[in-house]
Order: C-alpha cells, then structure tokens, then sequence
C-alpha cells in the first residue's frame, strides 16, 4: 500500500523554539538521575580542572529538550496507535551552564515497513540543536512509529 | 576513573557491565529532570488506563542509562553518535543489565564503534543500539 500524504511537508520547519538559559542546577539533576559517576557531569570543582575547564551536560541532555510543537499541525496520521520508536543523536559542541540553545524542528523521513504483524509506518522528525555562540550542538532525530 | 587510550582498546572488548536495579523512584526522577512527568512514566493505574502492563521508564532514559555505561566505561570518551531502538517497555521494579562491545576500531579519527544494548533478568533486549566515541591516543 502506498503511502498517502502531502509529501511536501518533508523538511520543512514547523517549530523552532528557544530555551531558557541551562542551569547548573539542571544539569546536575540530569546527571544524578542516570546515576552519572563522571566528575565531567556530576562534580563541578573537578570539572573545573578537566579538559573542558567547567561542568558539561551528559551526552544525552539535549534529548530532553521539548520542541513547542513536536509535531506538524498536518501531521499525516498514518496508523492508530504510536510509539517512541528510538532516537539516533550525533552530537557536537558540549552543553555548559548558561548556554542558550535553539531548537529547529522539521519532518525528516516518512517510511513504511512491512513485517510480520502488519503494516508499521515510521515518521523521522529531526530536530537541530544549536547555541548561543551558533555552534551546533546536536541533531537528534526521533523516530516515531505508527501501527 | 581511569582513562582508556585508543591504544588500550581491542576490537572485541566487552565494555565492563552495569547492572541495576530501576526502581520507581528512580524512573520519577529521571521524568522530572526531563520534563517528561507524565502519567505513564509515574503512576501504575495511570500507565495501566493507558493499555501499559504499568508505569515505564521513558526512552530517553534507556538511552541516557546506555549513554552512562560508556562514560563508566572510559570516562575520557566523547560521544560523537549514540543511536537507539526502543524494542519493548522498560519496566521498573527490575534488575537490568546494560551491556556493550567494541566492534571496530577506527585509526583514521580515533574512534570506536560499539554495540550497545539493555536486557532484562530472562537476556530479553529491551533496547538495543549503537554508538561512536572518540578515544584520546598515547601520542
């Protein structure tokens, strides 16, 4: 079965959203919550003197970042149900204390697989994270599955 | 914490195992310090009214949980891709095991590939994935 959708949505920006500034404080938290040993995440003193010279957010911080809208208006509603299919992160510049970091949102792939309980359709929205200083941080890509 | 250099790593080195008991309070924390807190991640009867066995950890933290065995593996990584499938439901009030690989060693960039992936008590993958780390060299 074909796909059948406005396949013109793909790649465009649907949200672009701006964060308060990262606290030490969140970060901190972050990492507590994963059971972070890593002085890099977790001890701000021994941070200071590591090869970042100050506190870094664990690798995965920027997947906690909530777009505004995290999805489309006309998202194509594909299946009945959905699940958090997995994310795929490529990181850059670390995270720090004070960064502000900007989130651009767009639909990046739309495919279908065929396996043995059906028809799964898989939405990719790829979400490019950078700060203040312009570097980029991350694109994290969620892959959001429909049956 | 000690440092793994780039020629310390083999191409089939097993990354030293952490297993854990999640609890509940555990995956509330972690919702909380992603904003994630949401019925299904804090509340059994919620999750359950939802069609879910109980409340689940959200993805995220599987991946932030496999993104911790590389940091207590080498703390001196940097993770330059780490990229996961949510197979199954993390559910809490479980032993599980993160576990992972290397599978190739890269020369041009100092980097490593690994095999990543969380199991249940029964070797169940929940969550399975891959990642590449930059390693620091001797030289």
């Amino acid at each position: 079965m074909a796909l059948d959708f406005d396949r013109s949505i793909i790649g465009k920006v649907f949200d672009e959203t701006i964060f308060p500034p990262i606290t030490k404080e969140e970060i901190l938290e972050f990492a507590a919550a994963l059971g972070e040993t890593n002085p890099l995440y977790s001890d701000e003193a021994a941070a200071a003197q590591g090869p970042h010279g100050g506190l870094i957010a664990p690798p995965t911080f920027v997947a906690k970042l909530r777009a505004n809208k995290l999805t489309p208006e006309h998202m194509p509603r594909l299946g009945k149900t959905g699940f958090d299919g997995g994310r795929d992160l490529e990181l850059s510049a670390p995270v720090r204390p004070g960064d502000v970091l900007t989130m651009v949102s767009a639909i990046h792939d739309v495919y279908e697989k065929t396996g043995r309980t059906g028809s799964m359709y898989f939405i990719i929205i790829r979400n490019e994270v950078t700060n203040q200083n312009g570097e980029k941080v991350a694109v994290v890509d969620h892959r959001m599955m429909q049956r | 914490m000690n440092t793994l250099y780039f020629e310390d790593i083999e191409e089939g080195d097993e990354l030293p195992g952490v297993d854990l008991f999640l609890s509940k309070d555990q995956v509330r924390q972690y919702a909380k310090a992603a904003n994630m807190y949401f019925p299904r991640f804090t509340n059994d009867e919620a999750a359950r009214a939802e069609g879910l066995p109980g409340m689940i950890a959200p993805g995220v933290m599987s991946l932030g949980l496999l993104s911790r065995l590389i940091s207590d593996w080498n703390p001196a990584a940097t993770i330059q891709r780490i990229g996961t499938t949510f197979r199954s439901p993390v559910l809490p009030d479980n032993t599980i095991h993160l576990r992972g690989a290397v599978t190739q060693k890269n020369e041009a960039d100092h980097t490593a590939d690994c095999d990543i992936w969380m199991e249940n008590e029964d070797g169940e993958r929940w969550v399975v994935g891959t990642a590449t780390v930059t390693v620091p060299t001797k030289v």
